[in-house]
């Protein structure tokens, strides 16, 4: 472990100026940025930003992408995360999908997805909570039974975001009972639309419905909508999830925040310079590190302990920073107030999930410790 | 391996059979360490990041900074940032050479100098009873020699001499005038220096930690098997971590031949003065009473992050300047501000 800092070489320095400059001239003046993955579904959005090639940008070129290094997407995304764009519509069908498919997928669904998943056309969202399989994710208990070309799927998914507006979702189910509980996994790519599926909101505490239960009754889900092999769903899923951690995403769900701060208030004295310094201290930091994990991505690493311990690091940064502005702020929250309090309103309420999803600070942990006692972290 | 890993690691290798605990523990008693200090020199590792035209051994800010964390995970009981990144760099940008023998150097705000006579004292000199002591005085920068004016020995809470030295009527040695940036940069480069020296202790730390948690056993198994334990084994190497990138960006930011940012460095070492408190916290509640002990080598480290993260104005101060310098700059420079990096020259 302990990742020496990576330098931007001019061209990825650009190509931030370049998205920066777009934003700035895309986003109305009056926008209210959203907290970083938690940014506005907005599709018109999306296939503008994809008409620019910022979508997808590290499929390939000849399944519609731009082949574009880890870094170049970091770079791209760290923009658009720390504008608050709305971005949530493509967010997890260029994160999580597409590399997946190029990892795992066959030629026929690569040629079919992955163009459309670059035109900012094709949403997807995720399929592996359960009401008893949150952590314990090898307990998932939808199960999808042979038939003909195909299977037949039925169960309940929760958490699912955005379900009830995108178009697919990749389901973490059972094919077989083998003893192994790992070995009788696989991944379904299921369309939302078709029959069997059921969407229904589940309201969050500050009353926003883009989580969702998903049932699942008796849905077809013909042959070639397996991704990967049939067994080996949870060897995918964690492959997935290790590489996924470690990007601004875990860092950027404040900077709106923080800019709101500035202009609103700034630093009246020796007390709130000083946190909100330590504030841009650890941020400065913190994306150094999780550059330097992309970095060492392009480089051909599977850096897996120090993804989870900038993902550790980066969401209790958030938190602390929610902490923090309030307290310097030294106001009352009104959800309708200034931009400042509406986005503090929003984070106050927010901010329990970002040490909850993709991993708990517990989980991330473990895994971090299991590396670290046996000596697996360099 | 990079050259700057090969550098430290060479450090590593210098300090392993000299910078031992009974070395360490006659350092506290006699003051000075003059074996360390000895191979280190000899090496040339004292004064890297000096110009070899003023008999440095040349080297950019990285390259001292990666020497420093060698000497942060040895606690090695001498003053190696003093005599090169610090006072070595603040003599040569006036044009003059580093004198023999250790050299240290600290903020002097209180000394003037006229007619060829200094007035004034300084405090907390880092090791000012043994070493030639270099300082801006007025718009000089003048060499005095080891020993001068009225020394009163002082120490931190790691047993290294941070003296009190009485100038008033001692003569330099040499002296010259000085740029008006060289008290900031001086200045700058001593906050740097200290978040380089802890996070290479808070490293040394987290092996130690990981090391004796793995050996020591109850219930009947090693105590890091437990999780509210190995929670604090990944507290250690998250906050090591943190620091080892701050202080190395901020060095690397300084490019070749420069000299580090302001905001680079008031980042890096808030940065650090925290992690210096969070990792001594954690590695001493996971290693119970042993940890306590003289003998056991925790002692070392911790007592020298605890010094290192209040010097140079401490880390608090740092952050409140970044703080306010984010804040004059506006909110809308904010995110470009903290996001500029490194970005490569070429
Ligand atoms: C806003 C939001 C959006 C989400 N979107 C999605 C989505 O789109 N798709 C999807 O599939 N999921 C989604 N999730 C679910 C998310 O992945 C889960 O919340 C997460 O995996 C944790 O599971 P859980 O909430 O059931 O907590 P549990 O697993 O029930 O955990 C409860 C507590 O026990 C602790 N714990 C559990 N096991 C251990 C252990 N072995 N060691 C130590 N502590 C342990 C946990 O850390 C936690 O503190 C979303 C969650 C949130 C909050």
């Amino acid at each position: 472990m302990i990742f020496s800092p990576t330098s931007l070489s001019a061209a990825e320095d650009a190509l931030r100026h370049e998205v920066r400059a777009w934003l700035a001239k895309t986003l109305p003046t009056d926008f209210r940025p959203g907290l970083g993955l938690g940014g506005r579904h907005d599709p018109e959005f999306s296939r503008a930003l994809a008409a620019q090639g910022w979508v997808g940008m590290s499929i390939p070129e000849e399944y519609g992408g731009a082949g574009a290094t880890t870094v170049e997407r970091f770079v791209v995304v760290e923009e658009l995360l720390a504008a608050g764009a709305p971005i949530t519509a493509h967010w997890i069908a260029e994160r999580q999908t597409a590399p997946a498919l190029l990892r795992f997928g066959t030629e026929e669904q690569r040629r079919w997805f992955l163009p459309r998943i670059a035109a900012g056309e094709c949403f997807f969202s995720l399929g592996m909570s359960e009401p008893d399989a949150g952590s314990d994710l090898a307990s998932v208990k939808t199960t999808a039974v042979r038939e003909d070309d195909g299977w037949r799927v039925s169960g309940t998914k929760v958490w699912t975001t955005n379900a009830h507006l995108n178009h697919f979702f990749v389901v973490l189910c059972r094919t077989s009972t083998a003893d192994d509980r790992h070995a009788g996994l696989s991944q379904l790519i299921v369309d939302l639309s078709s029959p069997g599926v059921s969407v229904s909101p589940i309201p969050l505490i500050d009353g926003e419905l883009h989580v969702n239960e998903v049932v699942l009754d008796d849905v077809y889900v013909p042959d070639d909508r397996v991704l990967g092999d049939i067994g080996q769903g949870w060897t995918q899923v964690t492959a997935e999830l290790a590489h996924e951690r470690s990007g601004p995403d875990r860092y950027c769900s404040v900077i709106g925040l923080l800019h709101s701060y500035l202009a609103e208030i700034g630093v009246p004295d020796d007390r709130s310079a000083a946190a909100f310094g330590r504030i841009a201290a650890r941020l400065w930091s913190i994306r150094q590190l999780s550059l330097a994990v992309a970095r060492s991505l392009d480089e051909g690493e599977a850096p897996a302990t120090e993804a989870a311990l900038v993902k550790d690091v980066g969401t209790i940064f958030e938190q602390q920073t929610v902490e923090t502005i309030r307290e310097i702020a030294a106001l009352e929250i009104d959800p309708e107030g200034s931009m400042l309090q509406q986005l503090l309103a929003e984070c106050v309420m927010n901010a329990p999930s970002w040490t909850l999803r993709g991993g708990t600070t517990e989980i991330l942990r473990g895994i971090a410790a299991k590396a670290l006692t046996r000596g697996g972290a360099r | 391996m990079s050259e700057i890993d090969e550098l430290r690691d060479a450090v590593a290798d210098v300090l392993r059979a000299r910078s031992t605990a009974e070395a360490l523990e006659a350092a506290e008693r006699d003051g000075w360490a003059p074996d360390v200090w000895s191979a280190l020199a000899e090496g040339g590792f004292a004064t890297v990041a000096v110009p070899e035209s003023a008999g440095g051994s040349g080297g950019s800010v990285a390259q001292a900074c990666a020497v420093l964390e060698a000497c942060g995970a040895a606690s090695a009981p001498v003053p190696v940032a003093e005599t090169g990144l610090l006072a070595g760099r603040l003599l040569a940008s006036a044009g003059l050479s580093v004198p023999e023998g250790p050299v240290t150097t600290v903020a002097s705000p209180g000394v003037s100098f006229s007619d060829g006579v200094l007035a004034g004292a300084v405090d907390r000199v880092p090791w000012g009873r043994s070493a030639s002591l270099a300082l801006v005085a007025g718009s000089s920068v003048v060499v005095v020699a080891p020993g001068s004016g009225v020394v009163t020995p002082g120490r931190n809470i790691a047993g290294e001499p941070r003296d009190h030295v009485d100038l008033t009527g001692v003569r330099p040695l040499e002296s010259a005038p000085v740029g008006p940036d060289a008290v900031e940069d001086l200045r700058r480069r001593g906050a740097l220096s200290r978040a380089a020296l802890i996070a290479g202790a808070a490293r040394a730390v987290l092996d130690l930690t990981v090391r004796y948690t793995g050996e020591r056993e109850q219930f009947g198994r090693p105590v890091a098997k437990f999780p509210a334990v190995a929670a604090h084994l990944v507290q250690i190497a998250e906050q090591a971590e943190i620091a080892a990138m701050a202080a190395r960006s901020a060095a690397e930011g300084a490019g070749e031949e420069g000299e580090p940012a302001a905001l680079d460095v008031a980042a890096a070492f808030s940065v650090a003065s925290d992690a210096a408190g969070a990792v001594a916290t954690a590695a001493h509640q996971a290693t119970g009473a042993m940890g306590m002990t003289r003998e056991f080598g925790l002692g070392v480290l911790t007592r020298r992050l605890w010094s290192w993260r209040d010097e140079w104005g401490g880390g608090a101060a740092w952050a409140a300047e970044l703080g306010r310098s984010l804040a004059a700059g506006g909110a809308d420079a904010f995110w470009p501000t903290i996001s500029r990096g490194l970005v490569a020259s070429s």
